[in-house]
């Protein structure tokens, strides 16, 4: 089984009130009343949802070495429709069918529009995406993937403590205490009490 | 007659002798303790041994590292070990921007900020943490002193928990003020 056979459902909601899709110390998804969504399914079971409508994404991307912190705080603004893939269950609790009115304040005519939308982004997620369902089934955690202004996807992958953010110009890994980044300026790498900064092509810290 | 005067004499040059040895004695001691001094071997560090041992271990850390920084260079291929330095090279004669100096020592130019600095060299500490150790101003005064450090890239906040934790360039900075200060107290000390 492939991920080409995961469908969008054909259901229109929205969120009844703000909603945490995740929320570890490292960072937290929310979205506001309101946000328009839409099932992503498999053998007619929900196993995510695109949304679109008002959130945000914080993620501090940033690791603490011996030397000093490197890194800075991720904050976007998730005013354009993303994607998520997990278990849904929590979040069915908070949603109810949207109204015409609800299409019309995120900026649709009608139900279709939402829904032409919402496929384009899932095409093109799905494009060169050929992954084993055995693989992506199961305990995966979550996926979530926001289109960026490259018109590709800003990827982030979470589950328990482990994390895997990767963006346009920033890659950034953690495991509790093993943190990887790499941004333009430089690279880090720390775990077990050591750590590794290498500064865009010129110096090298390394601690223990 | 002759005979006591002689006595006389004799007690008298044996006092100047015993006299004389005392002050070659002292001579000795005083020129020894000069030669320590001149060889550098006499180093009164006192109570702020701990402090010295610190400074000249930084001293040889960034040594150490300025050293790597010439003649190391790790690319996507590999670790390179570079013979020529690369400050020799074109693209690393850059000029130093002054405006963003004069933003960094204008940060560090604060009692407070130095404080938060320091406090910070401990480890990631929240708003409140920081408001403890620095009670004499109010929690708006503290936020404006961490919004110059977090504008001078010299501390960076947590947008989630909410920590402030200091950079690289951070501790970079406060070693720095330390040690010019030092070296100044010492100087006017002289």
């Amino acid at each position: 089984m492939i991920w080409q056979n995961y469908k969008l459902g054909d259901a229109v909601s929205k969120a009844l009130e703000a909603i945490t899709l995740w929320k570890t110390e490292r960072g937290i998804i929310e979205i506001s009343n309101g946000t328009l969504v839409i099932p992503i399914k498999l053998d007619n079971q929900e196993k995510g949802y695109v949304f679109h409508g008002h959130g945000k994404l914080l993620l501090d991307a940033i690791v603490e070495t011996e030397e000093g912190a490197v890194g800075k705080p991720i904050e976007k603004e998730l005013n354009e429709p993303f994607l998520m893939l997990e278990d849904t269950e929590e979040i069915r609790e908070h949603i109810v069918e949207a109204s015409e009115e609800d299409l019309a304040k995120i900026g649709y005519e009608n139900k279709q529009g939402f829904v032409d939308r919402a496929e384009d982004l899932y095409d093109q997620f799905l494009k060169n995406r050929v992954y084993s369902h055995r693989r992506f089934n199961g305990d995966h955690g979550l996926i979530f993937a926001f289109p960026n202004e490259d018109s590709k996807f800003d990827i982030l992958l979470a589950k328990g403590s482990k994390l895997v953010y990767k963006a346009t110009d920033i890659v950034f890994v953690s495991n509790t205490n093993k943190v990887v980044l790499k941004n333009p300026d430089e690279v880090v790498c720390t775990g077990n009490g050591k750590s590794v900064v290498i500064k865009k092509g010129k110096s090298v810290i390394i601690r223990k | 007659m002759r005979i006591e005067l002689s006595k006389d004499l004799e007690e008298e040059m044996k006092k100047l002798k015993e006299e004389l040895a005392d002050l070659k004695e002292q001579l000795r001691d005083v020129t020894e303790r000069e030669h320590e001094r001149r060889r550098g071997i006499h180093i009164d560090v006192g109570d702020h041994v701990h402090d010295y041992i610190e400074d000249v271990m930084e001293g040889v850390a960034e040594g150490i590292h300025g050293e790597l920084e010439k003649s190391i260079f790790i690319g996507p291929r590999g670790v390179k070990i570079l013979r020529e330095r690369p400050y020799h090279r074109k693209e690393d004669r850059i000029e130093v921007s002054f405006p963003k100096v004069a933003e960094v020592m204008s940060a560090l130019g604060h009692e407070h900020r130095l404080t938060i600095l320091k406090e910070l060299m401990r480890g990631g500490k929240y708003i409140n943490e920081l408001q403890e150790k620095l009670s004499e101003i109010t929690t708006s005064t503290l936020s404006s002193h961490l919004k110059v450090l977090e504008e001078a890239g010299l501390v960076v906040q947590e947008k989630v928990r909410g920590r402030y934790l200091i950079t690289i360039p951070g501790r970079t900075a406060y070693k720095m003020a330390r040690r010019v200060t030092r070296f100044v107290e010492g100087r006017n000390q002289k």
